[in-house]
């Protein structure tokens, strides 16, 4: 600290700058948030996870090209068009969809607590809902790079060439569905991370102990996941050939399109109002 | 006029009492809370800072309540205690980031953050990541996020923990010049040499309630009694336990790897020394000067049993 330095404190009151609005203090802590999570751990190991299907497209591709019996089920052959549903639906959809909505949303402001980090955030003059939803944006933003890219190269790379064009719009959509998908979980996982002390336990029963079992199950109890609603948004990716018939029979009741965007828009915004509310009220006890 | 007025404050956590009926008014200027580890300072600072809720009782900060009013932290600047950043960010980044979160355009936040920085010392460093400090540097850096915006009111809660002796002379001067340009500073410690060095107005807090509000020179003969305990950090550790020896005033030497931990029993003189050759370079750099001590417990129970 030079002496010339230590009339800073002597300088004239700077007129405190007026409390930014909510929206703006939004902005400011996504860039804050963005950052942190693109460069994180987890979004690091998150990608190299998500490297897996790109290598199993390109040995499919590879397999295509070389002129090896193509991979058959039932006798039938199997195209990439299929693969790729197979891969959208069972892996994005119903894996990586869920695992990074757990991962991230129970984390949103978990993370921050663990860290002991919330008191900057916390002691400066935003709402603490504008510090939840800039925090939940930016992993709306840092989940869909790491997601999207690889679900685009694993259909350049399976589909061929000659599908690439008719099948490109419905690319296009299934990554905008994939995109909402992740903001519907991260919503009410971020819901839970805000409420509960042990959010990530709660969040892994709930995708995959719950949603599971309650897609199995007859009757309404499926209403009550969110992947019934996003399988009625993608039927062209759930699998309806022989060997599937039976797993794809499980989903013949999917709702209309409108009515799976009706529910997942509400279970969204719901779960970030009432998230919005808790953590305005809520204290959090930083470890010693 | 208060800067911060209490009334009967407490805060259980759930079975457990943190802080229990407190009823306090913080003058304008400098006031030190002072207490030993545990004591209750922690809950207290939580509470003045919006962070807790109280259990029963008000806090008015500036006049204002705290709790669910993030507009007030415009004329707040706080450092808190733990050790806590976001590591992969520059000090620079970090301070920029949080002074945009309190409304300061992007165009400005880094020239105001510049100038935080130094203020602090930390100029040269500020393009490091954080992660890449010493934890003097840390505090440092903390303390540039709380004055960024020349706050009316700065509340540090054990600022001086882990720097280096002349930093730490260097820190006391700014908080003094601080509360000499009309700012009012609450600054908690568990080292009472920290506290007397910035203000004579202490409160002082055990077992979660205030038991002694006023001048602190009346408490220093008493825990002057006591030994104190000092950790050190240095780069020649060893020369600067030989150096030591030769005080009168030191007790034990215990030799730790690359740290002294040192009883003194006068621990005015020690810390002078201390700083005296820090300035002087002569046993090398001194990177952290740690109190462990909780010999204040020991005034306390006889305060309490007076």
């Amino acid at each position: 600290m030079s002496e010339s330095s230590l009339p800073v404190a002597a300088r004239p009151a700077v007129a405190a700058p007026p409390a930014p609005s909510l929206w703006n203090a939004v902005a400011r802590v996504f860039d804050l948030s963005l950052g942190q999570m693109i460069w994180s751990r987890r979004t690091i190991f998150m990608a190299v996870v998500l490297g897996a299907p790109i290598v199993l497209a390109i040995v499919v591709r590879i397999v295509d090209a070389s002129g090896v019996t193509p991979l058959r089920v039932n006798g039938q052959r199997v195209g990439g068009t299929t693969i790729f549903g197979v891969l959208l639906w069972w892996l994005y959809l119903r894996f990586v969809v869920p695992v990074l909505g757990v991962f991230y949303g129970t984390a949103l402001i978990a993370d921050e607590v663990e860290d002991k980090t919330i008191t900057y955030l916390f002691t400066r003059p935003v709402a603490r809902r504008a510090v939840l939803i800039g925090k939940y944006l930016a992993y709306v933003v840092c989940t869909s790079l790491v997601v999207l890219p690889s679900i685009m190269i694993v259909f350049f790379l399976v589909v061929p060439l000659r599908d690439i064009g008719p099948s490109f719009l419905t690319l296009l959509t299934d990554l905008g569905l994939l995109a909402f998908g992740l903001a519907v979980y991260g919503a009410l996982f971020a819901l839970v991370g805000t409420v509960l002390k042990r959010p990530l336990v709660v969040g892994l029963v709930f995708a995959f102990g719950w949603e599971q079992v309650a897609m199995l199950m007859p009757g309404y109890l499926r209403q009550f996941t969110i992947v019934y609603y996003l399988q009625g948004l993608v039927p062209h990716a759930i699998p309806s050939d022989g060997i599937t018939s039976l797993l794809a029979s499980v989903f013949n009741d999917a709702p209309s399109a409108a009515t799976c965007l009706f529910w997942l828009a509400f279970i969204l915004i719901a779960a970030l109002l009432i998230a919005a509310r808790a953590i305005e009220r809520r204290e959090y006890v930083l470890g010693q | 006029m208060t800067v911060i007025a209490v009334e009967h404050l407490s805060k259980w956590y759930g079975q457990v009492s943190g802080l229990n009926d407190v009823t306090v008014s913080v003058p304008p200027g400098i006031t030190g809370l002072l207490g030993p580890n545990g004591a209750g300072k922690s809950t207290f600072m939580k509470l003045i800072t919006g962070q807790l809720k109280p259990s029963k009782g008000s806090v008015r900060v500036l006049g204002e309540p705290i709790w669910g009013n993030p507009a007030i932290y415009r004329r707040i600047g706080f450092c808190p205690e733990q050790d806590a950043f976001y590591d992969r960010m520059t000090g620079l980044d970090w301070v920029t980031a949080l002074v945009r979160l309190s409304g300061v355009s992007a165009a400005d936040a880094q020239g105001v953050a510049g100038r935080a920085l130094e203020a602090v010392d930390l100029v040269d460093a500020g393009g490091k990541k954080i992660g890449a400090y010493s934890k003097g540097m840390r505090q440092r850096v903390k303390l540039a996020q709380a004055i960024a915006l020349d706050p009316e009111l700065l509340i540090l809660d054990e600022p001086l923990n882990g720097m280096d002796p002349i930093m730490r002379r260097r820190t006391i001067e700014l908080i003094r010049t601080w509360a000499r340009a009309g700012r009012s500073v609450l600054v908690s410690s568990h080292v009472l040499h920290e506290i007397e060095a910035l203000t004579a107005n202490i409160l002082m807090i055990n077992n979660g309630r205030i038991v002694a509000e006023g001048n602190v020179h009346q408490i220093r003969e008493l825990i002057d009694e006591h030994p104190h305990t000092v950790l050190i950090r240095a780069q020649e550790s060893r020369a600067l336990a030989r150096a030591l020896l030769a005080d009168e005033g030191v007790v034990s030497i215990k030799l730790e790897t690359g740290a002294l931990v040192i009883e003194t029993a006068r621990p005015d003189a020690f810390y002078t020394r201390l700083t005296e050759m820090a300035a002087r370079g002569e046993t090398g750099t001194i990177d952290e000067v740690t109190s462990l001590d909780d010999n204040l417990q020991a005034v306390f129970k006889y305060l309490v049993k007076s």
